[in-house]
């Protein structure tokens, strides 16, 4: 991998752009925050994760219903106040929240599984100040094909502060 | 990529780059903390002494250790948890229905301000244990079968809601904090030069690499938790209101009130946030980051906020007239000038009249005026939870029952000892985390300093990434 590093959103997502445009194959780009519109250049599908947290969503309130009408209706009525034993209307600010609970933390932990964190994860970390101030654009390169001259000649005409090159893992 | 909008100011004053960004924030937690800080945990910890010596107290003794009766079953422990949980709100308005408005401004305060709703609803929450007098019978709201049989809870009550809204929004609250935490930690772990400091943001950045494909994933998840951490926390003061709302006692069976409590949550918890931001970036020297046009914004929610609460309160006063109950009217009249009238103009001018002074853009960017007033909106939040419930409950339905309530020096001190408690987490979390949300204002400061572009073509070119977006989470 051949990696550019720049020092600005701006110019990260131009030589993007341009790599793009003249065939290369980019392999991901690290930010101290996101570039927008970054994540569609690069062809990124809209991760499914809204998909998975509708599905939690829905988990969890079915989950609440089933619930509150199995205790209160058939495992155990009780008559309080003489209210009904089946009242839907009460059971509402429970489902809701269950299923806020449900999302939240279903979601999250899809989101940790597909990126593959956890908790005491060793960081392979392209470059240490990617979390502070600098971009970087990772190439991707195949011996004796890529010509690597006209590549690194690219990445310095965007505006790369400088060039690297590093072994994919 | 930085989007400056044409009607605001800069977000973020002083020039700063990227590396400033991170050099400023981080700044405390890789030195050794200052003597402001020293001297501030240790006045918190010796309050929080007093709340630790009250509570217990409370739980050896009992609840004969409050200056409760029959007639006043509720007053200082659902006054404090009211209040607690409300200032507990503007955390999460700032960091998720401000995310969905695309307030940028939001950007150096939500994590301070999600730190304050954890803390607050800990704080909250102790209210609820201790005021059960058997704390260590908590768990029976919880719908377990149990020795008794099987029986189960009524989930027609809204105090079992209550346990449910507010376990709720205290972990999604944590989530929700915790994601927008983990890139800040992974560049706290990247500065790191001590094993310690290594090794445990190492750990808590779970691998963080800031790769586009996080990222995207990332602004997908932060929207969506904005947008079900909005109507949930206004669930949760709405849920917080039905306990009155729900029961029949004139004063507390208001149709009003979950609107009502949901705006006065924003309005005391804003003013929460004020007080504290305005010591932070005074003590930390954030003025670049939290500058005067932050300050003229919050201050902004806090009048229309605080309006919204006295209209509620002028409101109540006429339905209790129109509704021609004579005993929901005398609740009114008692409230405004029965034994308890202090606490009811007190709520009333602290509430309604004092925020009005924020029409004036003096009083919006003064910072020390505006210190004083989050104090003033403080203490007229709390007293308008204890005219609600003690004004409610001291005078009911039948005279031969009126009775007053005095707190007891051990209610005073639960009550002063929670701001121990809340204030000793809010400062180890000074010490140990980034207390603004680095990753996002390096988002909203211009890409050129040295302008190496012309300023036209900068503002052109802004615009055109902004709208590129594929997802604009932040």
């Amino acid at each position: 991998m051949i990696l550019g590093v720049y020092d600005n959103p701006d110019k990260t997502y131009a030589a993007t752009k341009k790599l793009l445009n003249s065939g290369y194959s980019v392999e991901d780009v690290y930010s101290p925050f996101a570039i927008h519109g970054i994540d569609r250049l690069m062809g990124i599908k809209r991760s499914k994760l809204s998909v998975a947290a509708f599905l939690f969503a829905m988990t969890g309130l079915s989950l609440a219903v089933t619930f509150q009408v199995y205790v209160s209706y058939f495992d155990w009525p009780m008559i309080i106040g003489g209210k009904p034993n089946l009242h839907i209307p009460t059971y509402i600010p429970i489902t809701f929240e269950l299923s806020i609970l449900f999302t939240a933390f279903g979601m999250v932990t899809c989101f940790f599984i597909v990126n593959r964190m956890f908790w005491g994860k060793n960081a392979d970390i392209i470059d240490i100040r990617v979390t502070d101030d600098l971009f970087v654009v990772a190439v991707n390169v195949q011996q004796n094909k890529t010509d690597i001259q006209a590549l690194n000649q690219l990445l310095i005409d965007n505006g790369a502060l400088e060039v690297r090159e590093r072994t994919k893992e | 990529m930085s989007y400056e909008s044409p009607i605001r100011d800069q977000l973020v004053t002083g020039g700063k780059t990227y590396r400033d960004v991170t050099r400023d924030i981080t700044r405390p937690l890789e030195n050794a903390p200052s003597k402001g800080w020293w001297i501030g945990f240790s006045l918190s910890t010796l309050v929080l002494a007093l709340w630790i010596g009250a509570t217990t107290y409370t739980v050896v003794v009992g609840l004969g250790a409050w200056g409760l009766n029959k007639t006043v079953g509720w007053a200082f422990d659902i006054t404090n948890f009211v209040f607690w949980v409300g200032i507990g709100h503007a955390g999460t308005l700032i960091s998720a229905v401000l995310l969905l408005f695309r307030q940028k401004w939001r950007m150096s305060i939500n994590r301070s301000a999600e730190a304050m709703t954890i803390f607050a609803v800990i704080c909250a929450a102790s209210f609820i244990l201790s005021h059960m007098g058997r704390p260590w019978v908590a768990y029976w709201p919880i719908p377990l079968p149990n020795a008794f049989g099987t029986l189960w809870v009524n989930f027609n009550s809204p105090l079992v809601w209550d346990v449910f809204a507010i376990s709720t929004y205290f972990s999604v609250s944590l989530v929700f904090w915790y994601i927008g935490l983990i890139p800040d930690i992974a560049t706290v772990r990247d500065r790191a030069v001590t094993k310690a400091r290594k090794f445990w943001y190492g750990f808590f950045a779970m691998g963080w690499n800031g790769s586009a494909k996080t990222w995207h994933r990332y602004e997908v998840i932060s929207l969506i938790l904005a947008g079900i951490s909005t109507p949930l926390v206004l669930s949760v003061h709405s849920i917080v209101s039905m306990d009155f709302a729900t029961s029949l006692v004139p004063g507390w069976h208001t149709t009003i009130f979950p609107p009502y409590f949901v705006a006065g949550a924003i309005f005391s918890g804003f003013g929460m946030v004020l007080t504290l931001l305005v010591i932070a970036r005074e003590v930390m020297n954030y003025k670049d980051y939290i500058t005067e046009a932050h300050l003229d914004a919050m201050t902004k929610v806090v009048m229309v906020t605080g309006t919204m609460v006295g209209m509620a309160y002028i409101t109540e006063f006429f339905v209790a007239a129109y509704s021609g109950v004579e005993y929901e009217q005398y609740a009114f009249l008692n409230r405004a000038f029965g034994p308890y009238w202090w606490a009811y103009w007190t709520m009333m001018s602290c509430n309604l009249l004092a925020p009005q002074v924020f029409w004036f853009k003096w009083a919006r960017t003064t910072p020390w005026f505006i210190f004083i007033m989050s104090i003033i909106v403080n203490i007229g939040m709390w007293f308008e939870r204890f005219v609600i419930i003690v004004t409610s409950l001291h005078r009911d339905f039948l005279p031969s029952a009126w009775a007053m309530y005095t707190p007891t020096i051990t209610e005073v001190s639960i009550l002063i000892g929670s701001f121990g408690l809340f204030f000793f987490l809010y400062f180890l979390f000074c010490k140990f985390l980034p207390t603004i949300n680095m990753a996002e204002v390096k988002s909203i400061i211009p890409t050129h300093h040295e302008g190496d572009h012309g300023h036209d073509s900068h503002h052109n070119h802004s615009h055109e990434t902004a709208e590129k977006g594929a997802i604009h989470g932040n």
